[in-house]
């Protein structure tokens, strides 16, 4: 519990300080929202009127004093390129990505976790050699690779799914599926491979153990192996990568949203850079931290749910 | 017994050298071949088909698909190695030096990496490549930097298991200074266990690279280079899937034979 | 080979002529099973006793119906219980093991499933409701009394207490025939023997047919009536354990047996001691991790040319004190210097040369010794920039030819690596050398080797030596003093006569009834 609770302290610092560094990094960037919405072409007296306006010449040391208390408070800012609160914006977009990558999650992740399971208790069979390639495959094309042959397959050629959306940002859920799946499907074969080959290994690690070998001499049937022996033991690598992954998916998407011209926050991402629009590439960026911490802190706790070795309060 | 055992590894890959064989020379050799320039537009032969002139065809701006792919490896490649190289000297000096030196310095070290690996990679490289315009050299830095730090993490695990063996010990009784024992008994051994890591960090910043071209943020037209092909060709594909179909083939083969080359299974 | 005169026909288990190979090995390569022949009847009790590699572990396994993937049956038939196990079906298998045939394997790391408790492993193969009782009154067989074990996890027992539930778990569905691999190897020496008498115990109460495997010649000899003597893949003597260990006919069970220290047989002479102290400690403490105390307050004394024995088991701070004398390890109070004063409390990288070179040490393990990517030479040089003359006479006094400065570790025995490792140490002259543990990964006749090796350098070079094991056969047989250390303190201490014939502790005297026993047929 100790630990559990010094862990999340440490989140929370590394996220301040991670976060004032953005900060400090997004504001020593060239340029700043007046220009990102006046551009080359105006004037030095609109920029320095709208700069005026939106307190942008304020020393650094008060502008984070100010956003961070606007932050605490829940005000994400205000973006002057968009003319919109960042709240407003970003909100939809999250939960685009959230529900792309949910399902994206639901394809990939049980079925890695199970075929990762057969292949490495059965190992030396033509299936698995097969799978084995495909994953391997699968695991290194790059994301737009995948994501456009894909949209080839599935879209253009056997027209399955619609390919490019042309829906609004915030669209209704409904309206939302059917442009779901395709950046879903994407997203699943691209972490499929990791989390799939993650389990292989460790149970090929975990059946090498004395204690398996221990257990079948015991006269331990091969379900009770397999279940109540090898799975939980080869598990814990595997909710790492389930983690690591699963954070990638609400904040490493862009690519396949570009392919796509999926709604997400990686479009928005993608876009807020190409604007420099800056209010909004500082938030963007925190949730992406934010998600990251809170995923890792979530697979320490399985990981000690796992294995007993691990919890401290023994001894 | 060890060279027939590397003999047998490198037997079962032939086919992988063959492939990572072509695309060495192709990279290296592109600009030699008699190959018209990448550059060179002809109006009057937009989206052709294979022809004797032009092996795979033309693209959008009537240039030839066949010399395009066959120097596009290369920025990507130029990055990938320099941005690996400054990776793996920053990541593997910090990693061991973090494991030999203990203490606080480990603590301070492993702070700073854990901090590093926290930040969202692509994001940042989107912001610099954005901002800072698309050089080469800055993007390799920073490409290098970013990856120094999944380095350092195994390199500190590397050296920690490493200095736990008892020949490190017999060195220090023996009066061997820590710079001796590092570079002579820590890095060689330290080298063998990261080889595998390091040739999947490669592979990784060669796909940034190419991600990055491919969302205009990376090589700037008219440079060829795979990504970038990609995406300039895609609405093009009905006319010649080639345009989008080639770049893709080799960027594949190129990595795929690369991680295949290092993987265990 | 001599086979004992014909036994009842009820075989309860039997080898015919048993040739095991390596999967795709030319047929003039050395089987890891050759021409076994072997029957074992009802109730009685087998020891196979052999080095590494003799292949004994195999054996085991196959008496148990397993053959490792990379091996095949090239002869013969092994048949278990009346059955054939290797041809069984899955099915046969698992109603078969643990409930006719149970074998405990090897505890090294972990023999238990480490997120199940002690409980949770008794549920794979005993049903339902009368797991509790049942349960309950294996564990207290095997001397595990009471309910609180039921919800332990294995990283909350110890080593002999895991050994034990790994016996529970054996007998539970009271096999007819129980095979233990190395059952005590794991354990300290008064754990294992513990264990040992409850094996013949629990032997004795359910009569079950027992083959006891080990490379340990003592833990053989106490529980097995019968003992089978493998080298290289065959049995090479099969006999009454009393005849075997009392008068050996094979050549190689002769230097089995002879090898074999004993602490009433000395290995190496007395030497008169003389007078010059090259370390003392004075209430020397040492701390592991935050609050361990490692060595609690030792005092302690060593002379030139005179040879130091430590006995100690796991915990009880020999490798520590030894680390700390080199400077490897921090000292938390107390005093230690050598012979000309030099505060030896300074950390090794703070230590003069010359200082360092008087003080060498010698590890465990011959495979992490020398670094596997240097050849012998370059391990040996790199730091004490010897001659190649110089290494070549050093290696000469270990007894290995000029050959070996080419070699490297992955071509060398264990034998040969720590006699390099020992060659090493010397080459830089020091006047004390540390030797921890140094023989105990080796094979007995090899350690008897290079204990006989060390003996003649210590002769020659008259160099002070403090040696540490946990066997006292090994220390009583070598050295001129000895020091007892338990939980970090020092138990005992006085020469070796003294120690031997009038213990004063309690804990020394089990260690030296255990020895005997063990020496005694």
């Amino acid at each position: 519990m100790k630990s559990l609770v010094r862990q999340i302290l440490f989140s929370l610092t590394t996220f301040v300080a991670l976060a004032i560094i953005s900060f400090l990094g997004i504001d020593a960037l060239p340029g700043d929202g007046c220009t990102a919405l006046l551009g080359r072409f105006g004037s030095d007296a609109n920029i320095e009127a709208c700069r005026q306006k939106n307190n942008l010449n304020d020393p650094v040391v008060v502008r984070l004093r100010d956003w961070s208390s606007d932050l605490l408070r829940g005000d994400l800012g205000y973006s002057i390129k968009r003319d919109e609160e960042v709240a407003r914006i970003i909100a939809p977009r999250i939960r685009n990505t959230a529900v792309m990558g949910f399902v994206a999650a639901l394809m990939a992740f049980p079925s890695a976790i199970i075929v990762g399971l057969l292949l490495g208790r059965y190992p030396h069979t033509f299936i698995s050699k097969v799978v084995n390639q495909f994953s391997v495959i699968a695991m290194t094309l790059p994301e737009f690779v995948t994501a456009t042959v894909l949209w080839l397959v599935l879209s253009l050629w056997i027209p399955v799914f619609p390919g490019v959306s042309v829906m609004p940002s915030n669209a209704s859920l409904l309206q939302l599926l059917p442009n779901v799946w395709l950046p879903a499907l994407t997203l699943a074969v691209v972490i499929f491979a990791h989390s799939m080959r993650t389990m292989r290994t460790s149970v090929a690690n975990v059946l090498n153990m004395p204690f398996v070998q221990s257990a079948r001499l015991r006269g331990t049937s091969e379900r009770a192996m397999i279940m109540r022996h090898i799975v939980p033991a080869a598990l814990p690598p595997v909710v790492n990568v389930v983690a690591l992954d699963g954070a990638w998916l609400l904040t490493g998407t862009f690519v396949t949203e570009a392919v796509f011209n999926y709604q997400g926050v990686g479009r928005l991402a993608v876009d807020a850079i190409s604007d420099r629009d800056t209010a909004l590439i500082l938030p963007i960026i925190l949730f992406g931290l934010a998600v990251y911490l809170a995923s890792s802190l979530l697979a320490d706790s399985l990981v000690r749910v796992l294995d007993p070795r691990l919890r401290s309060s023994d001894r | 017994m060890k060279a027939l055992q590397s003999l047998n590894f490198l037997k079962d890959r032939v086919l992988i050298l063959v492939v990572l064989g072509f695309h060495s020379l192709v990279a290296l050799l592109a600009p030699y071949l008699q190959l018209p320039a990448t550059d060179s537009q002809d109006s009057a032969a937009l989206l052709q088909g294979p022809s004797r002139s032009h092996w795979l065809g033309t693209d959008f701006l009537g240039r030839d698909v066949f010399s395009r792919l066959l120097h596009g490896g290369r920025p990507s490649l130029v990055i990938a190695f320099s941005a690996t190289a400054i990776a793996c000297a920053i990541g593997v000096f910090i990693g061991s030096l973090a494991a030999l030196a203990g203490g606080w310095i480990d603590d301070a070290l492993s702070r700073v990496v854990d901090l590093m690996l926290a930040l969202p990679t692509l994001i940042l490289l989107l912001l610099i490549a954005s901002f800072f315009g698309q050089d080469p050299l800055v993007l390799s830095v920073a490409l290098g930097l970013m990856y120094a730090a999944p380095i350092a993490r195994v390199a500190r695990s590397a050296t920690q298991t490493l200095l736990a063996r008892d020949f490190v010990r017999v060195a220090r009784l023996q009066g061997g200074s820590r710079i001796s024992i590092l570079f002579g008994e820590v890095l060689p051994n330290v080298w063998r266990l990261m080889f595998t890591e390091v040739a999947m960090q490669f592979t990784w910043i060669l796909l940034a690279f190419s991600s990055l071209s491919f969302l205009g943020l990376g090589a700037s037209p008219p440079t060829p280079e795979w990504g970038l092909m990609v995406a300039e060709s895609r609405s093009y594909m009905t006319l010649n899937p080639l345009l989008v179909l080639a770049p893709i083939v080799m960027l594949a083969s190129l990595v795929l034979a690369i991680q295949a080359l290092v993987d265990h299974e | 080979m001599t086979l004992d005169p014909v036994l009842t026909q009820s075989h309860f288990l039997v080898f015919n002529n048993v040739t095991v190979r390596i999967r795709n090995e030319p047929s003039d390569t050395r089987p890891v099973l050759e021409a076994i022949d072997l029957q074992l009847e009802h109730g009685e009790t087998l020891g196979v006793v052999g080095s590494s590699g003799s292949g004994k572990s195999t054996l085991l396994r196959l008496a148990a119906g397993e053959l490792a993937p990379g091996l095949v049956l090239d002869q013969g038939g092994v048949t278990t219980v009346g059955t054939n196990l290797l041809v069984a079906t899955q099915a046969e298998r698992t109603s078969i093991y643990g409930g006719e045939v149970a074998l405990v394997a090897q505890s090294i790391g972990e023999s238990l499933t480490p997120h199940l408790t002690v409980k949770g492993h008794f549920r794979d193969t005993v049903s339902g409701e009368v797991v509790d009782d049942q349960v309950l009154e294996s564990l207290a067989e095997v001397g595990l009394g009471g309910k609180k074990y039921l919800h332990r996890y294995p990283h909350q027992l110890s080593g002999g207490e895991r050994q034990r539930v790994l016996l529970a778990l054996a007998i539970v569905r009271s096999p007819r025939l129980l095979l233990l691999d190395e059952p005590t190897s794991a354990l300290d020496v008064s754990i294992g023997s513990e264990v040992l008498t409850t094996i013949q115990r629990l032997q004795r109460a359910r009569g079950f047919a027992l083959i006891c495997v080990s490379h340990d010649l003592g833990v053989v000899s106490q529980i097995s009536k019968r003992i089978a003597v493998m080298n290289q893949g065959r049995i090479v003597e099969l006999g009454q354990t009393s005849r075997v260990l009392r008068s050996p006919a094979h050549q190689y069970t002769k230097a089995l047996v002879g090898s074999i220290p004993r602490h009433d047989q000395r290995v190496r002479g007395s030497r008169l001691q003389s007078n010059e102290k090259i370390l003392v400690c004075r209430e020397l403490s040492i701390v592991r991790g935050e609050t361990t105390r490692a060595i609690d307050s030792l005092d302690l004394a060593v002379t030139r040319g005179e040879v130091l024995g430590i006995i100690g088991e796991s915990g009880s701070g020999k490798s520590s004190l030894l680390s700390a004398i080199c400077g490897l390890v921090p000292v938390r109070s107390g005093t230690i210097h050598d012979g000309d004063g030099y505060d030896l409390s300074t950390a090794s990288q703070a230590r003069p040369r010359e200082v360092l070179a008087s003080i060498q040490m010698v590890f465990q393990n011959p495979d992490d010794s020398l670094n596997p990517m240097r050849t012998v030479a370059e391990s040996l040089s790199r730091y004490t920039r010897a001659t190649n003359t110089e290494m070549s006479s050093a290696l000469l006094s270990v007894g290995l030819g000029e050959q070996f400065l080419s070699r490297r570790p992955r071509e060398m025995s264990g034998g040969e690596k720590q006699r390099a490792a020992i060659a090493r140490a010397l080459l830089t002259k020091p006047r004390l050398l540390l030797l921890d543990e140094v023989t105990s990964a080796l094979d007995v006749i090899v350690q008897a080797a290079v204990l006989r090796t060390l003996a003649e350098i210590q002769h020659k070079l008259n160099i002070a030596m403090i040696i540490v094991s946990h066997d006292i056969a090994i220390i009583a047989s070598f050295v001129d003093r000895i020091l007892v250390l338990r939980n970090g303190q020092v138990v005992e201490h006085g020469s070796v006569a003294d120690v031997i014939n009038s213990p004063r502790d309690d804990y020394t005297k089990k260690l030296i009834q255990i020895s005997a026993q063990r020496s005694s047929v």
